[in-house]
């Protein structure tokens, strides 16, 4: 009996040991472009988003305050120790010219922290030892600011080496000196706006092309070789063509003495130009126009599955056209429909260069904001942050597209 | 050269040297279910050897681990002296004739073909001649420059049948070659195949689903089920004396009487039926109780006035005659049974349906086997 | 119309009518855009807008002459060459390892194999802008093909896969019967056979490349222009008909891969179609 289960112990070993090498001959052909994909792609968005919880700024400028604060459980009174920590720390940062990165990213966690932190540099360079060597005193005397117990719960907070700071700010939250989660108030709210624009536009262009893009496809699947060559010809063409070039040609129509309002002017619907571009209008007709061929292609894919019978077999039955169309037709694309519509919106959410071109300051998306940080305000945090939400929604979209997309291969 | 032998399945290949042997080979594909359990086979050089068998038996299984495209899970393959386990497809040198016959689709026909010879670096001038001679073979001269997609069921047959000769192996294997072609066109390539086998003095290793076609070609048969083989043995054996019932009923048709052994004399035994009925049978994979389950085969049903000599008959009802050209098979409910008696056309008092009618079977016609190795 | 034989009722045949109509205002809408930009190529005006008064070849020349554009049409082909031949290699490969068997965490590779089509460009963009600084690589060609290598390679991925989706690997169990061993059974047998889809591929990606201007932005030096950033700066600042002329010199590049790809898809259908 032993001897039995042990050869077939050997036979299950042996069976294991060839189906490892098959993976591994399948698994080889995938590594290099994997491991290219895991150094150009991967790691290098990890390394950004990794920039939205870590709060590494002050802590590699000021050392020594930041052993002080990480020490302390941050109620009552700093201790003692905080302050000629601190002052050595921005003496030895304003020598080195790295004090502005502490200033920078304690304007996010004080009011006034810059001007602060840039006023004390400039002041502390000059003494050499504090009166009764006492650095407390020198500080309240710069600005009482300073010895505001919330100031230096403000730095301990920004002493990483991690941080909610970022994440909360990109949904306008914060936390108070209590450390309770808080909403920030109406008027300093940016990024809940610019989600929901993100959002709105994203909707708004996926509608559009859904409503535009529904008809054209079922035409393109419905019409004979000819006319539906042509209309595919007319599909890739805008598909192919640059975006840049797309933008481009938007903004010669739309723009004020553009070939539209020019035309509008001229059979006299209107009698001064309307303006269509630099706003939402031109943001969203441009969009729509440039990610149309993503909603008609997987429709028509769709369209051209349906079998024509279900829909004859529906009158032959007695239903009216557009009961037929309603009930039978309808949902036989709605996997087409949630294909194009998401692929449509997660393009849409990502949206930079066209919104850049031809929206207005009211008008930038995600995008726009990440790219901004980056760039001009040199909020890497905030940039990270923002980058996190956006692919948050990217991903969660982009695993129902998978879901629906192998759903139908398996059909 | 081999002389031309008239009926196939009775040369004599017992003292040809083995070519292809099989040792204790073992397969599984997900590490759970045995396809194919510690097989022992042997082929001698020169042979036929069809297996044969039910759907997901472990023949296409067995064909794989020959031609290299499935490894063992356990066990070893030899050609030749050769142990197969370490060499890959490519250097086994074995001819190869798929299912759908898997033509490169983006070469000609004279380029399919040529394909072995070139990927054995021989010169173009060869090259060229063989391949005329291999569209000869198969009377094809005229296609030579066509693709696959323009040639019909049949000539692809033969074009897949030609690459796999072209390189002149020693071992051919052909997993259900004829299978997507209409009868007639499978019968004429049967015979080619046959008489390509004989004239090339090939070993060949043919999976079918056909019996007929298995009988009709063959040196040996081996019948696999559930990854066994349950008889391997020349067409002729294996029809009149399969070793166990499931052979018994997967080759040829067969009437089955279950029953239980109500004694035994030697070599025969005495079946008793549900409804009573005793029935003399040959023992052969029963003991001298239990249940039996006694098979007959059509041709050797008497009916009627054929049936008088017999000691045991039973009385039963025409149901239908069924008209096939060369026989009559009369169909007889009896017993709850529809017993099916194969007669001669000939015959000049056909039973019509309705009548009473009596039939048996002499004791050497009718064998008894182990039930729970009958069912399939 | 609809090749339907049934009887239309009259409501039927209009609203046949305001379909056709529908979708010809929407063939406008996809296709007049592109057309309206290129004629202003030949325009002897400043700015980018309509009517033209006189047609001349000033701002086509003025782009063929100018140094700047020469360099941006020099680059952009040169990025897209190299980075679709680093995607195609590595993507046809991974293509041929993930339609063979399964392994452990196939789902996960597959899905960061395609990642690149669906991440936000922007968040890309600035992820390669932190990472290849300290690497040395912001400032530079490498950095900008290795970028657009990985941004392409998904197409050669889905479109190779596509083409071995219909692959009959019996072809390669044949080949290695008649003696071919594995890279020359590839080399004869399979990549003929899915060469459509690769060449296909290889297209997509210096499209992907060609048409790119987001990771340059962040990643080029000042004088390493291509054109989709020369237009992208131009429509910032100056407007000026030279955009058109360069939107003409996309275009003929669009319209050129446009037909390859309709060439090979017809090939590999009618491939298919012998198979
Ligand atoms: N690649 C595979 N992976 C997993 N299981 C397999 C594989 N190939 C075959 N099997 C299983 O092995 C068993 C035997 O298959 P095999 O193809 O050898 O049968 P067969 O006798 O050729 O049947 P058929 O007459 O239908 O062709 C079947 O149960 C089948 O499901
Ligand atoms: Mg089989």
């Amino acid at each position: 009996m032993t001897d039995v289960t042990a050869a077939e112990r050997d036979l299950v070993r042996a069976h294991a040991r060839a189906e490892r090498g098959r993976r591994w001959t399948a698994f080889f052909l995938v590594a290099p472009l994997f491991v290219f994909l895991i150094f150009t792609f991967l790691v290098p968005i990890g390394d950004m988003l990794r920039r939205s919880f870590m709060d590494g700024d002050v802590a590699s400028v000021w050392p020594q305050t930041v052993a002080v604060t990480r020490a302390w459980d941050g109620s009552g009174e700093a201790p003692a120790a905080l302050w000629p920590a601190l002052a050595a720390d921005i003496k030895a940062s304003a020598a080195s010219d790295t004090v502005a990165v502490a200033a920078r990213r304690l304007n996010y966690a004080i009011d006034g922290g810059r001007t602060l932190v840039m006023k004390a540099a400039r002041r502390l360079a000059k003494i050499e030892t504090p009166p009764n060597g006492d650095w407390r005193a020198v500080f309240a005397d710069l600005d009482e600011t300073w010895v505001a117990p919330k100031t230096a719960a403000a730095i301990r907070r920004a002493s990483g080496p991690v941080t909610d700071f970022y994440l909360l700010a990109a949904l306008d939250l914060r936390k108070t000196d209590a450390g309770a989660i808080v909403t920030t108030p109406e008027k300093d709210r940016i990024y809940r706006t610019v989600l929901w624009r993100t959002f709105s536009v994203s909707g708004m262009v996926t509608l559009f092309a859904l409503l535009i893009g529904y008809p054209y496809a079922y035409l393109m699947t419905r019409s004979s070789k000819r006319v539906a060559g042509v209309m595919t010809v007319f599909v890739l063409l805008p598909f192919w063509t640059s975006l840049l070039v797309r933008t481009a040609a938007w903004i010669v129509l739309l723009q004020e003495h553009g070939i539209l309002n020019d035309l509008l002017m001229r059979i006299g619907l209107i009698d001064h130009p309307l303006r269509l571009i630099f706003n939402r209008v031109g943001v969203v007709v441009a969009m729509t126009h440039v990610l149309l061929p993503f909603m008609v292609l997987p429709l028509a894919a769709v369209m051209k599955g349906i079998r024509p019978e279900t829909v004859r077999a529906a009158r032959s039955l007695g239903a009216t056209p557009m009961t037929a169309f309603r009930r039978i037709y309808f949902p036989q694309t709605l996997p087409g429909v949630a294909a194009g519509a998401l692929l449509v919106f997660i393009s849409a959410i990502g949206y930079y260069i066209t919104p850049a071109l031809v929206g207005g300051a009211d008008d930038q998306m995600l995008s726009w904001f990440i790219a901004f940080f980056v760039n001009d305000t040199i909020n890497w945090g905030l940039a990270a942050a923002l980058g996190v939400v956006l692919l948050a929604c990217t991903t969660v979209l982009s695993v129902v597209y998978a879901k629906i997309a192998t759903g139908r291969r398996f059909a | 050269m081999k002389k031309p032998v008239a009926v196939g399945g009775e040369r004599d290949l017992a003292h040809a040297p083995t070519l292809v042997t099989f040792q204790g080979v073992s397969k599984t594909y997900d590490g759970k279910v045995h396809v194919v359990k510690s097989l022992d086979l042997t082929i001698a050089k020169g042979e036929f050897l069809t297996l044969l068998g039910p759907s997901g038996s472990g023949k296409t299984t067995c064909l794989m681990m020959l031609a290299g495209f499935e490894v063992p899970t356990s066990g070893e393959i030899y050609l030749g002296d050769w142990a197969l386990s370490k060499k890959p497809p490519h250097e086994r040198g074995i001819g190869m004739v798929f299912q759908n016959y898997a033509l490169f689709p983006h070469m000609t026909i004279a380029e399919n073909i040529a394909f072995p010879l070139e990927v054995r670096g021989m010169n173009r001038a060869s090259v060229k001649e063989k391949v005329t001679r291999a569209l000869d073979m198969v009377r094809l001269p005229q296609v030579a420059d066509r693709k696959p997609s323009q040639l019909s069921g049949g000539q692809q047959q033969r074009i897949a049948l030609a690459r796999a000769l072209v390189f002149e192996p020693e071992l051919v294997l052909m997993d259900e070659p004829l299978g997507a072609l209409d009868k007639q066109l499978r019968e004429h390539m049967q015979y080619e195949i046959r008489s390509l086998h004989m004239s090339l003095g090939l070993t060949m290793v043919y999976v079918t689903h056909d019996q007929t076609e298995a009988l009709t070609m063959s040196d040996r048969i081996a019948v696999f089920a559930g990854g066994h083989i349950r008889q391997c043995a020349d067409p002729r054996k294996l029809y009149e004396e399969p070793s166990d019932g499931l052979v018994a009923t997967f080759v040829g048709e067969s009437n089955r009487f279950d029953g239980a052994i109500t004694g035994r004399d030697g070599d025969v035994v005495t079946v008793t039926t549900a409804a009573g009925t005793r029935l003399r049978a040959a023992a052969i994979d029963v003991g001298s109780e239990g249940s039996a389950a006694v098979i007959v085969r059509p041709e050797n049903v008497r009916v009627g006035a054929a049936a008088s000599g017999l000691d045991d008959t039973i009385a039963g009802r025409v149901a239908d005659v069924v008209y096939h050209g060369d026989h009559l098979q009369v169909h007889i409910a009896a017993e709850g049974l529809d017993v099916v008696a194969k007669q001669s056309a000939r015959d000049v008092v056909a039973p019509r349906p309705g009548d009473e009618i009596v039939f048996g079977f002499s004791t050497a016609h009718a064998r008894a086997y182990d039930p729970a190795r009958t069912d399939h | 119309m609809s090749q339907s034989t049934m009887p239309l009722t009259p409501l039927e045949r209009l609203s046949g009518w305001a379909l056709a109509g529908f979708a010809a205002l929407t063939a406008i809408f996809l296709i007049a855009p592109i057309l309206a930009i290129l004629p202003l190529g030949f325009s002897d005006g400043e700015f980018l807008v309509y009517p033209i008064r006189h047609f001349s070849m000033k701002w086509m020349e003025a782009f063929f002459a100018s140094e700047k554009w020469a360099v941006a049409v020099k680059n952009s082909f040169f990025i897209g060459a190299l980075s679709a031949a680093i995607a195609t290699v590595l993507g046809t490969m991974a293509a041929v390892g993930l339609a063979r068997h399964d392994f452990f965490g196939k789902k996960l590779i597959t899905g960061l194999v395609l990642s690149p089509l669906v991440v936000p460009i922007v968040i890309y963009a600035v992820g390669l802008y932190f990472f290849f600084a300290p690497l040395g690589l912001t400032q530079t060609y490498t950095g900008i093909v290795l970028a657009h290598a990985a941004l392409g390679s998904p197409f050669v991925v889905v479109t190779v896969g596509a083409s071995l989706a219909g692959f009959d690997h019996n072809l390669m169990r044949a080949a290695a019967s008649l003696g071919a061993p594995p890279m020359l059974a590839f080399r004869r047998v399979m990549l003929p056979l899915v060469l459509p889809g690769v060449v296909t591929g290889a297209l997509f990606a210096f499209a992907a490349s060609f048409d790119e201007v987001v990771t340059v932005l962040f990643l080029a030096a000042p004088d390493q222009r291509t054109i989709p950033r020369e237009m992208f700066s131009g429509l910032r600042e100056s407007l000026s008909p030279i955009i058109a002329a360069a939107s003409i010199v996309m275009m003929a590049t669009a319209i050129v891969l446009l037909i390859a790809v309709e060439l090979l898809k017809r090939r590999a259908e009618r491939m298919r179609n012998e198979a």
